[in-house]
């Protein structure tokens, strides 16, 4: 998987403009970038969570899918990390944890994007948002949000920043239980506290978790948080009980999973329809230059899969293509002609 | 096609769904909460927690239960 850690930004206050910016890195986005190299067109990928995958990593990686075509079964993260390893194949620009807020069309007709890090410059757009942009749902007790990156985490960038720590768990999903399976050899103490007693997780983990050092607090949950530069103690509640507990705690790690809404999507002058962008058959949207694929989109017909999204992104990229150079054919030569030895570098080829 | 939440929230109520709801599309009623269908991406988090089994998606509601089809619309577009 990616992670904004190992990737670095490639010329990220270049006023060059790229040639394609994909906003969303979900399966959609993904695949998108990799067919913006089969066009030869130079690609950014934006992303507002610190690793690929959309709703597939976000919401379900553990789930099989089985409609997708050419996979009888495959798993949500595997699928994204084969998506991933197609896409690097043209090295594309691939920038996490960064929003896009505004759109700006510039004199030039190219456009100016604002993400809540930095400025990019791109010719086209595509916008592969899904439900929009996906944000950890956040602690809501007290002041904690100061303590954001201090000692409150969403992620973890690091297991070592852990070491010795006693560190306590918020939630009952996968994340949660993997994490405190993950973390407990290292840390000094993990204490996993979930509202209710069953966890929602893979039941060999969550076998696992009952086997292990980590101290489950159920049916808890926090209600008070105290400390000056950072956390140091947390009071909890027993849910609908009067049992309540201080803890001493060195960093918390919450795994409340992932929401996400269009938010500023809504305000770039993009025509609407109950929460999706409207596209023609070209997925051109109402903003010329701007195309969208995906979840995100609509027309009469639309339908939100994976494999709808695979064939929408495509059509935009051909269809961007033209858009950027007029002389360019919508319809792409096969791959299987560009691409014949998969050695060759992309750079060679020749359309 | 979204899911609904049914008449066994009613009385319960306690909210487990909205902790969970990817899209925020949970919003608390005056008897139980509703669920918006425009909003809805059919992710089935909320049926996993709802205490009472009161979540079901559209076509699989039991046939007493089907107005409730309509109470969870109606409470985000009245008429
Ligand atoms: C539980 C569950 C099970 C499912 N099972 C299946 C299945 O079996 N088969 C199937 O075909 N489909 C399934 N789906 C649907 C499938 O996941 C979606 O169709 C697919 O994820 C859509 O891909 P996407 O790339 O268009 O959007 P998403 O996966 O939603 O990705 C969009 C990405 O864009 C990012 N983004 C949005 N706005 C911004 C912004 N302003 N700046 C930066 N980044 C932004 C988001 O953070 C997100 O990562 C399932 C969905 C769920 C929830
Ligand atoms: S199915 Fe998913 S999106 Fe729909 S209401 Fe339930 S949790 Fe929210
Ligand atoms: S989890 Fe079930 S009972 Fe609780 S609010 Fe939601 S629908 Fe109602």
């Amino acid at each position: 998987m990616i992670t904004s850690e190992n990737e670095e930004l490639k010329n990220p206050a270049s006023t060059d403009p790229v040639d394609i910016t994909i906003i969303g890195a979900g399966p959609t986005g993904l695949f998108t970038a990799f067919y913006c190299g089969i066009r030869q067109a130079s690609v950014k990928v934006i992303e507002s969570l610190p690793h690929t995958g959309g709703q597939l990593t976000a919401l379900y990686p553990e789930k099989y899918i089985y409609d997708v075509a050419g996979f009888p079964k495959v798993r949500a993260q595997a699928l994204v990390d084969n998506l991933e390893e197609q896409a690097k194949m043209f090295d594309p620009s691939i920038i996490l944890d960064q929003s896009i807020e505004k759109v700006e069309r510039l004199e030039d007709n190219t456009f100016k994007l604002t993400t809540n890090k930095e400025i990019h410059y791109t010719k086209t757009i595509i916008i592969t948002a899904g439900n929009g942009a996906f944000q950890p749902r956040r602690l809501n007790v007290g002041e904690c949000d100061q303590f954001e990156n201090i000692n409150l985490h969403y992620h973890v960038k690091d297991m070592k920043q852990f070491k010795d720590k006693h560190v306590m768990i918020l939630g009952g999903g996968d994340s949660a239980v993997d994490w405190s399976l993950m973390l407990e050899p290292i840390a000094k103490k993990v204490t996993l506290v979930h509202r209710r007693n069953n966890f929602r997780a893979l039941e060999h983990s969550v076998e696992m978790l009952q086997k292990s050092n980590v101290d489950i607090l159920t049916p808890f949950s926090p209600i008070e948080i105290t400390g000056d530069n950072k956390i140091d103690k947390v009071k909890l509640q027993e849910v609908q009980g009067d049992k309540e507990i201080d803890l001493e705690i060195d960093a918390i790690l919450c795994n409340y999973g992932f929401v996400s809404s269009l938010g500023p999507i809504k305000n770039w002058g993009l025509e609407i329809e109950k929460n999706s962008i409207v596209v023609n058959t070209k997925m051109e949207t109402n903003i010329p230059g701007i195309y969208a694929a995906g979840d995100i989109t609509t027309y009469p017909g639309k339908v939100k899969l994976i494999v709808t999204g695979f064939g929408e992104g495509p059509t935009a990229v051909n269809n961007a293509k033209v858009y950027i150079d007029p002389k360019a054919r919508v319809q792409p030569k096969h791959s299987t002609s560009l691409i014949g030895d998969p050695k060759n570098k992309p750079e060679t080829i020749s359309i | 096609m979204a899911f609904v939440i049914t008449s066994p929230c009613n009385g319960e109520k306690s909210g487990e769904c909205v902790q969970v709801c990817p899209v925020d599309c949970i919003k608390e009623g005056k008897d139980m909460f509703f669920i918006d269908p425009e909003l809805c991406i059919e992710c089935g988090a909320c049926e996993d927690v709802c205490p009472v089994e009161a979540i079901f998606i559209e076509d699989e509601i039991p046939e007493e239960e089907s107005e409730y089809i309509e109470l969870n619309r109606k409470f985000y577009q009245p008429e």
